[in-house]
């Protein structure tokens, strides 16, 4: 029936949304003042609002309008009066309380900064603290009370950085086993416990004083042995070359008598005071003590005890100056325990440069006390 | 300021009292619509002359409001006829709004055409869709509603050549109308 286009474009109205009736258009739809075109929007809008419909039947009930002009006169001030002023003072309020939370804000952050600077500068003082280099007098510390925590003590050592001070004083202990252990406990034998013992000694002395004592013990009596093992071997060898140059006088001349004699004194002479040929095998000296000399190892024996003494009662100085000559004189071995006490002296003195060029020194000789020197470098 | 918020639709102003905390947008909701909320008191003014206009008003402002920030409110007239009516009857008890089915659906029909106004080609999917809807509608509900919507007869032209009072001729609107939005609804969701 209505099929054109204008009309399906109308269609739409039906549910086209349209204000409710405004202050002015309400008496006017009442006293029948609107357009066709405004009647007819404000029929449609009244066909869907209760509110409107309501208010106009209401109204048109009344027989006198001016009740309602005042009262939405009254109503209207009462909204510009109440609502919106306060509006605007509650814009101001709502500025000043911004601002006030910024501030707010700026105080707590301040607080809380200045709280975990406090927090932090404690924190790192306690470590500074705790990893704070030892104090001196903790070096001089008796060796006895410090040597029964030796062995575990260096390996727990390794891990943690608290125990690096006394380690100097354990490292001591285990480098220079017999030097600890025949001043101290066997005193009687001072001469006898010589080098070859100290591979022997080194380990054992570490756990305790009896320990060290039954290690001193047996060492002597090895050394006992060994050592009357070498001179009847020195007297047999004697013998024989005596015999031996008895039986060439016999065959030669006259005249190679007195210059073999001479050659022969000349051997002894050699074998007696310098021992050139025997002392290069250094590391063959612990294994095997016959060809060893022993009236120079002797000297150095004695140099590096009363250095260890010296070291022991303090004066580092002197004996360091002991070790360096030992170290110049160069017999091998000593050279070697020499070189890693110097090491040693040198740590105690804070010389750490030093300290690690002679522990370097020491690891490149290669010789027992490698392990030992490598362990202070790593710990250093 | 106050001349930019009176432009606005009731909706902005909703969302505006709510997000922003804007009173002065509250404050123009409210004077949009106090013409009509005097107009509806005033049958019960006059029933119970006890009631005090000087009371009774404030503390319908103050329900509005305190309504306003925590309901959701579809259409501001229908929110304001119900708060004023649980006001009236009785004002210590706060009766929630709550929009009906029939009502959200015509809301959601109210949409689509505002959306499909700047739309052409939804324009005139739509305006096939009412077509069909139409086309389904009783005789009587379809012939009331073209003679009301599109050839713009008014009230007082449909009581008299249907012999029913205006309250009646409205009832009969609303009540096609309803069919209309329905059908429509049900199409929409056939698609």
């Amino acid at each position: 029936m209505l099929n054109n286009s204008s009309n399906n474009d109308k269609v739409i109205k039906i549910f086209s949304g349209i204000r409710c009736l405004s202050k002015d258009q309400l008496p006017r739809y009442l006293e029948g003042r609107l357009t066709d075109v405004e009647k007819h929007l404000v029929e449609q809008h009244l066909a869907d609002c209760d509110l409107c419909f309501e208010a106009i039947q209401a109204l048109e009930k009344e027989a006198n309008t001016d009740q309602y002009n005042d009262l939405t006169n009254k109503l209207q001030r009462y909204i510009h009066q109440s609502i919106l002023p306060i509006s605007h003072v509650q814009k101001v309020a709502q500025f000043t309380k911004k601002e006030r939370t910024k501030e707010n804000l700026l105080v707590y952050f301040w607080l809380i900064a200045f709280a975990v600077l406090g927090v932090s500068s404690v924190y790192v003082l306690r470590g500074h603290m705790r990893n704070a280099p030892p104090a001196p007098p903790r070096i001089v510390v008796s060796p006895a009370t410090q040597a029964p925590a030796t062995k575990e003590s260096t390996e727990e050592a390794a891990h943690t950085e608290k125990t690096v001070t006394p380690q100097p004083i354990i490292t001591t202990n285990h480098a220079t086993p017999t030097g600890h252990a025949s001043p101290a406990t066997t005193s009687p034998t001072p001469n006898t416990t010589a080098t070859p013992v100290k591979p022997a000694t080194a380990p054992v002395a570490v756990d305790s004083v009896k320990l060290k004592q039954l290690a001193a013990e047996r060492a002597a009596k090895k050394k006992a042995k060994l050592d009357s093992i070498a001179k009847v071997r020195a007297a047999d060898l004697e013998a024989k070359k005596q015999d031996s140059l008895k039986k060439a006088a016999a065959a030669a001349a006259a005249e190679k008598e007195q210059q073999d004699r001479t050659d022969a004194e000349k051997q002894a002479n050699a074998a007696k005071e310098k021992p050139v040929p025997p002392p290069p095998p250094e590391a063959l000296k612990k294994e095997e003590p016959k060809k060893e000399v022993p009236a120079i190892t002797n000297s150095d024996e004695n140099l590096y005890r009363t250095a260890m003494q010296l070291q022991q009662q303090g004066s580092i100085n002197e004996a360091m100056d002991r070790y360096r000559r030992i170290e110049a004189n160069g017999n091998g071995r000593y050279v070697e325990m020499a070189r890693y006490q110097l090491a040693i002296c040198y740590r105690m003195k804070g010389q750490m440069g030093k300290a690690r060029r002679m522990f370097k020194e020491v690891i490149k000789m290669d010789g027992s006390l490698k392990t030992a020197a490598q362990q202070a470098l790593d710990t250093m | 300021m106050h001349q930019q918020l009176t432009s606005l639709s009731d909706k902005e102003l909703i969302s505006r009292t709510r997000k922003l905390k804007d009173r002065e947008a509250e404050g123009v909701l409210m004077d949009r619509y106090s013409h009509l909320l005097v107009a509806i008191t005033l049958p019960q003014l006059h029933k119970n002359p006890s009631l005090d206009p000087n009371v009774i008003f404030p503390g319908l402002l103050q329900r509005l409001s305190a309504s306003l920030r925590t309901q959701s409110i579809y259409k501001a007239n229908e929110w304001m006829l119900h708060i004023q009516r649980g006001f009236m009857a009785k004002q210590e008890k706060i009766v929630p709004f709550y929009p009906s089915r029939e009502v959200r659906d015509f809301l959601h029909i109210e949409n689509v055409v505002e959306k499909a106004s700047t739309n052409t080609i939804d324009r005139q999917d739509l305006i096939v869709r009412l077509e069909q809807a139409l086309q389904r509608l009783p005789e009587e509900d379809r012939e009331i509603l073209l003679e009301f919507y599109i050839e713009q007869k008014t009230f007082a032209d449909l009581t008299a050549s249907k012999g029913w009072n205006r309250d009646k001729v409205r009832q009969q609107l609303k009540a096609a109308k309803n069919k209309l939005a329905k059908l429509y609804i049900n199409q929409s969701h056939v698609k």
